[in-house]
């Protein structure tokens, strides 16, 4: 770029340079408030806890794959099973598409230097470290929770779970909880005040409209879940009542609160997929989206419908038939935005002219797979239906197509499509297809005959079966296909990792991408843009007059807001600019602050009330510190 | 470029002194991102009450006699008039803002000070209801004790995390304003209404069954 740069422009970008140069090595890391680095330490993060819950659901298979076997005890493939599903929701999926996807790419997208709150995206990134760590301590140490992902009571109680298992469970789900929240709230604001001058609400990608519903959906949705857990834990540690009838209580209670948050919950995970598909689309059909305002809107709406359907998760726990009623019919709503997106995507397909590169293949392989779990999906709204296959391997086959199938395999053509931005570098296109054929075909050989199994009676969530049920062949195959699987999702990261070092040289666009991420260097530079951007459609890149009049701009000195830590701030909805903002740079306290609320949560959980109170007043040390500096002081 | 002339955009951080940290407040067209922060917040911690509400009453349409096992009916007066006082705080809270953003920092402190000093009488006051309370039945005796403190003490702990901001922000203050102590300011008025408005649901769920 800089090889026939005019002399004016190299002077701006090595200013610019100057100003946002981040402190080197590990202290770096351990300070950073930039938001790539940021989604880059979720990114491995999540990634590891993708391992480890893979590894748990290896463990899973290997024990259902002939009957009577024993890989596994029945209580440690309770602790396995528990723990995989959330690891797999809490501590992958969220994290892996808002933390890593959402930090690295929305600040990109909308023109801004960083995201509205630097230092709070930090300590969101250190508290999710910690709360991970707090609940694999559990694993490790023998404590792994064990009554599901959902927890449900009286078996978590204390007295059918007496073990301290069940409150890491809560207490890490609670710990986390605060960092999603963080980073939910810290995306909108940043969506709706950092956009680019000129970026108004109908000119934003739909990537950042997914994000934004994501983040609506979790700021409404956590509270049910903290409030369960919360009343889990009076109960279990400090023996107040909430669900045991004889005392006043009741375990359905626990079913309420927690599908009120775990329902939201499903498109809080596939929503940023959505988001993820209608980025790669386009660039790879070269054609802009088909019914854009409805899909903004179907994305939208399909995260508040969300909070409307939560009882149909619990049709067979004998609820009054009106209540069921409703909560089927809402359910069935809910097919109406999710078509308009599937149409959406299929049309744009289909009158495109596509490229099959691997981002693309993994877009069609997750439509595929979504309208099968989809179409299980609808099957549940028949209450009687829903009745029978309740706490079967049907189940498991449905949300599997649908958390895995239609949730991470755009995370996975993400990762290829952003792979060249994000590194500078290619992976190899090749490998990259045949690793998605392998992912496809395990997905399917493991997910599918789990829909016979479940119309044959399959219980979910049971160490083994016995050789005269009939089950043994379907379950070797998914078995063999979960190998499969792991052998595809190995290859994948194979490929990525050995590209990092070995792949081609990416330039800055190598797609001809559709929206500003492309614009910028591959690896982005610390202050992203060295001219704040022009906009006026939300296919901004391929507006060649605005991004040659960024170059103008930047020669003439114009946006450039080169005193310091700057980026603009713009009016909520027209994106007009409204003001000049000093982001904070580098600091020491997130990561502190995250230590000390770890250090409280290992308290309550020891029960140490003293220990407790006391790192609670270090913590609010620490929250101070973390204020003494304003930004402007940075 | 946008429609507004670069020379009139503000370099908001820049503004350390009282009259330019108002001047910066006056030409904002949108609330800050400091402000738009604090509204989440409250939203997210809104449905974390509306839980709590909504879990007392499944709780106790769930239960026949109300409040159970012979536990008396909660006496009216005292919590409604400390209610009344917390909610009266929010006039001083306002006109704290309204002098920060004119540029009189003394007037803004000492009408902070104010609302802290009734606001700190007010938790208190509800700590010694809340041990009056315990002398009387424990949150182990059953579900109804069981919401009843948890609901209050959650209510307890927003009071306790507004007053450790009054305290900050009166630290701050005492240095002078700029634009960040300045929203800062708002955002802590605007957290004393939720708390407030919070404060009239928890009070009427708490009183329910004397109603």
């Amino acid at each position: 770029m800089t090889v026939s740069t005019p002399p004016a422009t190299t002077v701006r970008i090595n200013r610019l340079e100057r100003i946002w140069k981040e402190t080197p090595g590990l202290l770096g890391w351990l300070t950073t408030t930039d938001h790539k680095r940021i989604g880059i330490l979720y990114f491995f993060t999540s990634l590891f806890f993708f391992g480890a819950g893979g590894v748990e659901a290896l463990l899973i298979r290997t024990q259902l794959i002939g009957p009577n076997q024993s890989t596994l005890d029945p209580a440690t493939f309770n602790e396995m099973m528990s723990t995989h599903g959330t690891t797999m929701i809490f501590f992958f999926v969220v994290p892996m598409s808002l933390g890593a996807f959402g930090n690295y790419l929305i600040p990109l997208m909308i023109g801004a230097r960083d995201m509205a709150f630097p230092r709070l995206n930090a300590l969101t990134y250190w508290i999710f470290l910690c709360a991970g760590i707090f609940l694999y301590v559990g694993v490790f140490s023998g404590n792994a929770p064990s009554a599901g992902w959902f927890d449900y009571v009286p078996l978590a109680s204390k007295a059918y779970s007496p073990g301290p298992g069940i409150d890491f469970y809560a207490l890490s789900l609670l710990f986390v909880g605060i960092s999603t929240t963080a980073g939910a709230i810290n995306a909108i604001v940043t969506i709706f005040k950092l956009r680019a001058p000129g970026m108004s609400l109908n000119r934003m990608p739909l990537f950042c409209f997914a994000f934004l519903a994501v983040s609506f959906a979790l700021v409404f949705a956590l509270p049910a879940l903290s409030t369960a857990l919360i009343l889990l834990e009076l109960e279990r540690l400090l023996g107040f009542h909430f669900f045991i009838p004889a005392s006043g209580g009741d375990p359905i209670l626990w079913q309420n609160l927690f599908w009120i948050f775990g329902h939201p919950e499903v498109y809080i995970i596939i929503l940023p997929a959505f988001g993820i598909a209608t980025s790669i689309i386009p660039t790879f059909v070269r054609q802009k989206m088909v019914a854009f305002p409805l899909v903004a809107l179907a994305e939208i709406l399909v995260a508040f419908l969300g909070f409307g359907v939560w009882a149909h998760h619990m049709f067979a726990v004998g609820l009054a038939s009106a209540t069921t009623i409703y909560f089927a019919a809402a359910s069935l709503v809910i097919v109406i935005p999710s078509g308009i997106q599937l149409f959406s995507w299929i049309t744009t397909i289909v009158t495109g002219t596509p490229r099959f590169k691997t981002p693309l293949l993994w877009i069609i392989g997750f439509i595929v797979l979504f309208i099968m779990g989809g179409l299980s999906g609808v099957t549940f709204a028949a209450i009687p239906f829903d009745q029978q296959t309740t706490d079967t391997y049907y189940v498991v086959a449905h949300f599997h197509y649908v958390i895995f199938g239609a949730a991470v395999f755009p995370l996975l053509g993400g990762m290829y499509y952003w792979f060249p931005k994000v590194t500078g570098r290619m992976y190899h296109e090749r490998w990259g297809q045949a690793s998605f054929w392998l992912t496809f075909v395990g997905t399917n050989i493991t997910f599918f005959p789990m829909h016979i199994l479940g119309l044959d009676g399959m219980p979910r969530r049971n160490y083994t079966y016995g050789p005269e049920m009939g089950w043994t062949g379907l379950n070797l195959i998914e078995t063999l296909g979960a190998y499969l699987l792991a052998l595809g999702l190995l290859s994948v990261f194979a490929n990525l990792a050995i590209s990092l070092f070995r792949g081609e040289r990416a330039g800055n666009d190598p797609w001809g991408g559709d929206t500003l991420e492309w614009s910028t260097t591959s690896p982005p530079p610390e202050y992203n843009y060295a001219v704040i951007p022009k906009v006026s459609s939300p296919y901004a890149m391929w507006d060649e007059e605005d991004r040659e009049e960024d170059r103008r701009n930047l020669e003439l000195g114009r946006k450039t807001l080169e005193r310091g830590h700057e980026t603009p701030a713009s009016t909520a909805v027209d994106a007009e600019w409204d003001e000049i903002l000093e982001m904070p740079s580098h600091s020491a306290w997130p990561p502190l602050v995250a230590l000390a609320m770890a250090a409280v949560f290992t308290m309550v959980l020891l029960q140490q009330w003293l220990g407790a109170a006391i790192f609670t007043a270090i913590l609010a040390l620490t929250v101070v510190g973390f204020h003494l500096k304003e930004p402007e002081e940075a | 470029m946008s429609s507004v002339p670069r020379s009139s955009i503000p370099r908001s951080m820049e503004a350390s002194g009282p009259g330019e940290a108002g001047a910066v407040a006056a030409a904002r067209r949108t609330a800050p991102s400091g402000w738009w922060g604090a509204a989440l917040l409250i939203a997210t911690e809104a449905t974390l009450f509306s839980c709590l509400i909504a879990t007392y009453f499944y709780l106790r349409f769930k239960t026949g006699e109300w409040p159970p096992n012979g536990i008396e009916k909660p006496s009216v007066t005292l919590p409604l008039v400390f209610t009344g006082m917390l909610v009266a705080t929010s006039l001083p809270m306002f006109l704290s803002v309204k002098a920060a953003k004119g540029g009189a920092v003394r007037a803004a402190w000492w009408l902070l000070a104010l609302a802290t000093a009734v606001q700190a009488t007010y938790l208190g006051l509800q700590i010694h209801l809340m041990v009056d309370d315990l002398n009387s039945f424990s949150p182990q005796v059953n579900a109804y004790a069981s919401i009843y403190y948890t609901l209050i003490t959650t209510h307890h702990a927003h009071v306790a995390i507004g007053l450790a901001l009054d305290a900050w922000l009166l630290w701050k203050l005492a240095r002078g304003i700029t634009n960040y102590r300045l929203i800062a300011l708002r955002v802590a008025a605007f957290y004393w209404y939720f708390v407030s408005v919070a404060a009239v649901a928890v009070v009427l769920t708490q009183l329910y069954p004397s109603l």
